[in-house]
Formats: C-alpha cells, sequence, structure tokens
C-alpha cells in the first residue's frame, strides 16, 4: 500500500502524464475488473474465447458453427499452447475401434478407472459427460478435419482398465489443432489473433455478467521473467465486447514459476516441465478475481514418462506410455528390482519414482523393454529417440547393465521372473494390467536388441482450476450459482479429474467441455 | 601453282566472292550448330557432374516448368557473353576440366553444397540482365524488389558489388539445396533416408532427358 | 498488305520497348543515415545480409533516422524479400521426410512469427530446442 502511496505522490508531483498512468496503475493493483461504464469497446462479438488449444477451439468451432462472431485470442505467438505438443493420444470410451477389435469398455468402467488414479475425489458428473460425449466430439474433430490412425487396435495408456485411446496421425495433437483452427477460421465473422493476451474480464455495470475482455495485441511473451503475467509490459491496449460470452479457456499453470511453487513446494523455479513456456496462471486468477469457484489447486500432476535427458515433453513420454512401459519393466537402478507397476496412474507411478529420487537425486529409474513392446502408432518416433540420445539400444543386458550401473545379475533375475509370470498367466506382484494378453508370450524377448530410457517425473497437467458444470458455465463462489457470460472448459477447470489425470483424458475433457461450451453459450 | 588461284580469283571475282560467303556461312553454320548443340543439358550432363542440378533446374521456370515453356539453356547463364573468344575459351576449358573428373577425378569429393556459396561466380549477370532487361522497372516486381535492385545496381563496379545469385539463390534450379541433400545429404541425421526421394528425381530426370 | 503487318509489329515492339523504358523505377532509400562504426557494432547485421551491404533504412523504412528509435520489423517486413513462409517451407523440402522441416513443423506448419527464432541483432534461438533439446542439432545447423 505505501509504495502505490508514494508512487501516486511522486507522480502528483510530476504533475504531468504520467500521473494519470501511475494511478490507473496502481488503482489495478487493487482492483476489480473493469465494468461497462470504464471502458469504450474497440470491436465487438458474439463470443470470445480465451486460448486456442483444444478446449479453445473446439468451443470457437461448435460457436462459430452455430453462426456466431468468435474472436479467439491467444497470448503466444504459436497457435495451440501445449495442445499443440502435446502426443496427440485422445481417450474415446466406447470408440468404433475398440468395437472392432473385441475389447468391451463401458462408461462405468472409464469412471471406475479415472476415480482410482483420482484418489476419488473427481467430480463424477464431468466424468460422466466425457464418457457420454467423447465419441460424438471425436466426430466432430473429424469433420473439422483432424486426422488420427484409426482401424487400428487402440493403444492401452497407464490406469486404464481397457485399451481405449486414439492416435493422432502424426502422433502430435496438433493434427486436431491445426485443422480447428483453420475450420474457424474460415467461418464468417470469426478471427484468431496470436500474440493477445487476455488482461481482464469485462464487467456489466452492476457487476454480474461478463460482457467482454480487455486485452493486449503485439504482445510478446518473454520467458525470461520470472512472472510474464506481472512483469510484461508489452502491446498495445484493446478492449472486446463479448455478446453472448466469454469462454476461459486459457490452460494450466504448470510453467509459473510463483504459482505452482506456492501451490505444491517442492516444485522449484528451474524444475523442468513438460509443458509449453505460456502456461501461466494469469488468466485463471482473473477469474478467481470476478468470483470464480477454485478447485484442487495445489493438486499438480507430474509425467512419470518423461525424462531427464532431454529438455521438455521431448520424446521419452512417447516411447514409455505407448512402448518400454507397455511389456517392459521400470527398473532402481541401485538394485535392479522394479518397484512399480509401469502401467499405473500417472500419480502412483510418480510417488514410487520420488522415493527412489529422494533418497537419490541422480537414480533416475531406467525404463527398459525390446522392440515388441512398442505400439504400432509410434515407431516412426523409435529413430528420433536413438538418434537424440534420449533412448538406448543394448545387444545384451550386460552391456545395459554395465552403462546404467545396475547390479547386472539382479536385473537378469528381474526380467526373468517378469517373464517367467507373465508366461504363466500369474499375476505380477504389481498387477500389471497389460500382461493379461501376454499368456505364453514372452514379453521381453532375451534375443535383444534392448532399448532403455531413464525416467523422472516432470510437472504436466495442473489438476485444480475454475469449477464448472456440465454446461460448463463457470460457478461463483459467491452465489454458488454460475456466472453469467462466463464458461471454461480445458485445464484451466478443476475438479474433473481429481488428484491425477489418466492420460489420454485430456483431449477428451478438452475438447469434450469446449465443445459443450460452444454449444451453450 | 599460287599464281594459277590467283589468275582464277582475279578473273571469275563473282565466284570467288560466292564461295567465300558460301565457305563462311558453312563455318559459322557449323560453329553454330557445334555450339547450339552443346550447350544444352542433355549434352552437358554427359561429362559433367550435375545430375541433381539437371533435376533440379527442369523444375524451375527457367528450365521449362513455366507457363509457356521457354526454356534457357546450361551456356546462357553459365558461361560468359562478352565476346565470343571468352566464350569459347571458357567452353573448352570447363569442357575439359569436368570431362577429367568425370573420367579420372573423385567424384564423392565435390562438395556440392559448399559450392552453392559460390554461386555468384557461376551465374553470369549480364546473362540474367540479357532477358530481364526490365527489372528495375517491371511492375511485376514487388516494389521491394525493384528497391533491391536499385540496390544491387548502386553497388556496381564498386568493391561491395554483389551479383544476381547473391539473392537469388537458387535461381534456374528451383529447390537445389533439397534436391543435392537427395543425392548427398548435407547432415549426418539423414544419410540413407532420403535414397527414395532420390530414386523419384533420378526416374524423373530419365524421362525429361529423353523428350 | 505484307508491309502493313511488318508495320503494325513493328509499332508493338516500338510501344512495348518504350513502355519498358518508361515503368517505374523505384529509388533507393531516401533518408540518409550515416553508418558509423559503433552502429555497426551495436545493431550488427547476420553475415548474409551483411555481404548484401545493406542499409539500416533498407528494412527499417518510413521509420525516421534515428536507429534507436527504429522499430523490429514484422512478419510482412521480412517477406518483403524473402517471399512468403510456404516459400521458405518449400526451399527446405528434403527436411519434410523426415519431418524436421523448422519452416514446415508437424505442430505449426509454415504458419510461425519469423522472430520466434530468427533475430537479426542478436543471436537467433530455435524454438524448437525446448522440447527436442537432443536432436535438433542433428537435424539442422543453427538458426541462421
Amino acid at each position: 500500500m505505501s509504495q502505490e502511496k508514494m508512487s501516486r505522490r511522486d507522480a502528483l508531483k510530476l504533475g504531468f502524464v504520467g500521473a494519470g498512468a501511475a494511478m490507473l496503475s496502481a488503482s489495478q493493483a487493487m482492483a476489480a475488473a473493469p465494468t461497462e461504464k470504464d471502458v469504450k469497446f474497440d470491436e465487438e462479438y458474439d463470443v470470445i474465447v480465451i486460448g486456442s488449444g483444444f478446449a479453445g477451439l473446439a468451443a470457437a468451432a461448435k460457436a462459430a458453427e452455430r453462426g456466431y462472431k468468435v474472436l479467439i485470442l491467444e497470448k503466444m505467438g504459436r497457435v495451440g499452447g501445449n495442445s499443440v505438443i502435446n502426443g496427440g493420444a485422445f481417450a474415446v470410451p466406447m470408440n468404433k475401434d475398440q468395437k472392432a477389435f473385441g475389447i468391451e469398455d463401458s462408461k462405468a468402467l472409464f469412471i471406475k478407472d479415472a476415480l482410482k488414479a483420482g484418489l476419488g475425489i473427481n467430480h463424477v458428473e464431468m466424468l460422466e459427460l466425457i464418457a457420454d460425449r467423447a465419441q460424438e466430439v471425436f466426430d466432430f474433430t473429424v469433420k473439422c478435419g483432424a486426422k488420427y490412425q484409426t482401424g487400428k487396435k487402440p493403444t492401452h495408456f497407464g490406469g486404464h482398465s481397457v485399451a481405449r485411446t486414439i492416435v493422432t496421425e502424426n502422433m502430435s495433437g496438433s493434427a486436431i489443432i491445426q485443422p480447428m483452427a483453420a475450420f474457424v477460421e474460415k467461418l464468417p465473422g470469426c478471427k484468431l489473433v496470436t500474440r493477445a493476451k487476455m488482461d481482464d474480464f469485462v464487467m456489466s455495470n452492476d457487476g454480474t455478467t461478463v460482457i467482454g475482455v480487455t486485452a493486449r495485441i503485439n504482445y510478446r511473451f518473454d520467458n525470461k521473467l520470472y512472472s510474464d503475467d506481472i512483469e510484461n509490459k508489452s502491446g498495445e491496449k484493446k478492449v472486446y465486447r463479448a455478446k453472448k460470452g466469454v469462454i476461459l479457456a486459457s490452460g494450466g499453470f504448470a510453467m509459473d514459476k510463483e504459482y505452482r511453487k506456492i501451490q505444491d513446494p517442492r516444485m522449484a523455479p528451474d524444475m523442468d516441465a513438460t509443458n509449453h513456456d505460456g502456461a501461466t496462471a494469469g488468466a485463471l486468477l482473473k477469474a478467481f478475481q470476478i468470483g470464480a469457484l477454485p478447485v484442487h489447486i495445489s493438486w499438480i500432476q507430474e509425467g512419470p514418462w518423461a525424462s531427464p535427458d532431454e529438455r521438455g515433453f521431448g520424446v521419452a513420454p512417447l516411447l514409455t506410455q505407448q512402448g518400454l512401459f507397455v511389456k517392459g519393466v521400470c527398473v532402481d537402478i541401485r538394485n535392479g528390482k522394479r518397484f512399480m507397476n509401469e502401467m499405473a496412474d500417472r500419480k502412483t507411478r510418480a510417488d514410487a519414482q520420488y522415493v527412489i529420487l529422494r533418497e537419490d537425486p541422480k537414480a533416475y529409474p531406467v525404463a527398459i523393454g525390446t522392440y515388441n513392446t512398442f505400439d504400432e502408432q509410434i515407431y516412426a518416433a523409435i529413430e528420433k529417440g536413438l538418434q537424440g540420445g534420449v533412448m538406448k539400444k543394448f545387444d545384451t543386458l550386460d552391456a545395459l547393465a554395465a552403462n546404467y550401473k545396475i547390479p547386472a545379475a539382479a536385473l537378469k533375475e528381474t526380467i526373468a521372473k517378469y517373464n517367467e509370470d507373465a508366461k504363466n498367466g500369474v499375476e505380477d506382484q504389481f498387477k500389471k494390467q497389460t500382461l493379461k494378453d501376454m499368456k505364453g508370450k514372452e514379453c521381453i524377448e532375451m534375443k535383444g536388441p534392448f532399448y532403455a530410457i531413464r525416467t523422472v517425473p516432470k510437472p504436466h497437467h495442473t489438476m485444480g482450476g475454475v469449477k464448472i458444470n456440465t454446461k460448463a458455465q463457470v460457478i461463483s463462489a459467491n452465489t454458488n450459482k454460475p456466472i453469467a457470460g462466463l464458461f471454461a472448459a480445458g485445464e484451466v477447470t478443476g475438479g474433473t479429474h481429481g488428484a491425477s489425470r489418466l492420460g489420454s483424458c485430456a483431449i477428451a475433457d478438452c475438447l469434450v467441455c469446449g465443445f459443450v461450451a460452444g454449444e451453450n453459450i | 601453282m599460287i599464281k594459277k588461284i590467283f589468275l582464277i580469283i582475279k578473273n571469275n571475282m563473282l565466284l570467288t566472292v560466292l564461295v567465300g560467303v558460301l565457305v563462311g556461312l558453312l563455318s559459322s553454320w557449323i560453329l553454330y550448330e557445334g555450339l547450339h548443340r552443346t550447350s544444352d543439358d542433355k549434352f552437358c550432363v554427359v561429362c559433367h557432374e550435375m545430375k541433381p542440378m539437371v533435376a533440379a533446374y527442369h523444375n524451375d521456370v527457367h528450365g521449362g516448368a513455366g507457363k509457356i515453356g521457354i526454356k534457357v539453356t546450361c551456356v546462357t547463364c553459365h558461361l560468359p557473353h562478352d565476346n565470343v573468344f571468352a566464350y569459347i575459351a571458357t567452353k573448352a576449358r570447363n569442357g575439359a576440366v569436368e570431362g577429367a573428373i568425370h573420367f579420372f577425378g573423385n567424384v564423392d569429393a565435390i562438395d556440392w553444397q559448399a559450392n552453392r556459396a559460390n554461386r555468384a561466380h557461376f551465374v553470369k549477370d549480364e546473362a540474367c540482365v540479357g532477358c530481364h532487361t526490365n527489372y528495375k522497372t517491371n511492375e511485376a516486381i514487388s516494389e521491394q524488389g525493384r528497391k533491391m535492385h536499385a540496390h544491387y545496381d548502386s553497388l556496381k563496379d564498386t568493391a561491395k558489388e554483389i551479383s544476381c545469385a547473391s539473392c537469388h539463390v537458387e535461381v534456374g534450379h528451383k529447390g537445389l539445396r533439397s534436391m543435392l541433400n537427395y543425392y548427398k545429404p548435407e547432415y549426418e541425421y539423414y544419410k540413407g533416408k532420403l535414397d527414395k526421394k532420390k530414386e523419384e528425381a533420378e526416374k524423373k530426370l530419365a524421362e525429361e532427358l529423353k523428350k | 498488305m505484307r508491309s502493313k503487318k511488318t508495320l503494325l509489329a513493328l509499332g508493338f515492339f516500338l510501344i512495348l520497348g518504350v513502355m519498358s523504358l518508361v515503368g517505374s523505377e523505384v529509388n533507393a532509400s531516401s533518408p540518409q543515415l550515416k553508418i558509423t562504426p559503433e552502429l555497426k557494432e551495436k545493431f550488427t547485421l547476420k553475415p548474409h545480409h551483411e555481404k548484401l551491404s545493406f542499409k539500416c533504412v533498407d528494412c527499417h523504412e518510413g521509420q525516421g533516422d534515428d536507429p534507436e528509435n527504429f522499430k523490429a520489423i514484422d512478419d510482412k517486413g521480412c517477406l518483403s524479400c524473402h517471399k512468403t513462409k510456404q516459400y521458405l517451407a518449400d526451399r527446405l523440402k528434403f527436411m519434410d521426410n523426415l519431418h524436421t522441416n523448422p519452416h514446415n513443423s508437424i505442430h505449426d506448419g509454415p504458419k510461425l512469427y519469423c522472430d520466434e527464432c530468427h533475430f537479426e541483432h542478436k543471436k537467433s534461438d530455435n524454438m524448437c530446442l525446448s522440447c527436442h533439446s537432443n536432436d535438433v542439432k542433428l537435424w539442422m545447423r543453427p538458426t541462421p
């Protein structure tokens, strides 16, 4: 407070134009969101979407298809945020390929899986929404031009009881994002603006309804700043009216050095994450400012399939999730033993890895498998992993053990036991669900060659966010009722997945809730 | 004997002139045909190590890929045109050197990618300007383009002189860098992985040369 | 008849010739800005541009004559010479076969801002590095 007073006094002393600006920034620091009487609108749209990831584009595409004039504001220079660098894995419960390959799935089974991973604190009505509409929304994205590898046996992701995941054609979310962005931009009156940062919600004069946003265009995100949201002053101000409302789809905050540390002090500011640089909490906090109800904010999911041998998301997540973890093993390098179900949910696995890493921060567990463990969908990534050095290939287990300083005899014993159990149909000590169909077969082929990746958990998905209902309306903490004119979808929302999200459910969640927001606005 | 010839010439002035003209025409026709037939890609590629260059040339407007199908021969751009002697001398020298490299040299040792840096040396500006006479005024060229052409002119005959190919890096050979990579990848990572593209290019080239 | 045709053709070529002479010639940049050694050191050019002896105003056109006040040129500025993003992507077509073309990546296609990676007066960046830290050095050379 005293600092603000100082700045006001200084400004008055100067007595120039600066005074107004200084007062404005001081008032903003304390402040409520601007209301209609405070602003002059530069442009008018029916719907404004904040963010251009899966959720934002699904919302925009649906709203635009209904004939609305839609403006999408994207803070970053590239379209798609995390969605465009993700692995393109989309869990579609009860999908057509499951039926074709005789995989039995149900809504109840999907919810059971999600609840187990989410430690039971999931908001079940949201899971029901996803299960009910995933296939429909999948078809909608195909209509928009998204391309998937269909006609193949679905991929079996960790924590799922059955294989229910469909992978995009290019193994990246971009196969959904690019065509959907083009779909929206082609519709009359719709526009996607990059390097445009939403600053504030604009409220009706009575403060009850979101009627627009203030934003800055030509905004240059700066990853050198500790907090881009607070420190970055670039860009030119614009005010946009949203006649039908605003859809918040700004994503999570796994790269927000300060906010994630406050929520989970184990996450040091320099800790690597799988997210893109722009995954910060700014827009989420603006929603809280106008009364949005926070849920599960401090649950930050870490991906147990990442590698310390590359930055960010990288290629390891594909090669472990759809590869080494499926039929292979992950061992503690100090004793050559398995320590987790490699196909458990993310939190279970990350917690298990942390038990080791807390004792010895350099003892990154090593995932090991043979060629038979890789899904057909990711064959193209194998070479990339080897060339970049994230994955290594060994002719013998001895060579592998020597490289990672794993006791060779113990490692061989672990693998022999693992192979034997699977072959005989005996459930292993960690109850790995993907071994059921390995009866009579060799999980890790002893003829080699053997592939290996060092693993480490990296912050991946922020479970918490604003509370939405099944119409994607944001609930107010002040009234427990929807905030008029405000919808949200995707990682910026919380509750759906509870403590930890199952792999490949983000696309499902983002697209379904985005679609629902676009449908209801 | 010599005297006799002189006498014939003296007595038949008209005939002599006619024969002289004929001989002159014949020899210039031979020279023309000779130079002409040894000026296009079909001839040059016999000895020159330039398959990827020819393949890329066929994809370019200068190689007949344009709407009108105009084709500019190799020598038009790659040989000096200031006078016919320099032209023939350079042509002969290049021919000998290239032939020698083709038959006796180590072709694999040629670093094509590195040679692209010397493109200003290989492309003769007078040839470009010979056709694109209105490069400074042609309104089909963007304003920035014309501005840059004026910049080019302003540097002419100074120590900082630049050439057409300084900026028009793949002129005459559309996709040259990629084509060279199909034949000989510039980075280790691509080695052995682009052979299919090379085969495709070779097949297409063989058809083009048959035409 | 024949002479009429010849005359017509001659006239046509004459007109064409004159037209090509009087077409609009663009003058090189107008404001005079002296490039001092200090200025050159402060705002270094990339070697490929340096070689072409560009003047400040060749890029910073219509931005006055004080380099301190020059603004970054946007995509439009770069593309006034470099044609289109698709054109630039096509020049690296061989990389498409292994999905490593930075101008046409799997993630973004030929759509990124130029200055997401390329900077004229400071070291360029490579956006791919934020996820493919190990691979980029195999796929391509440092960003020019």
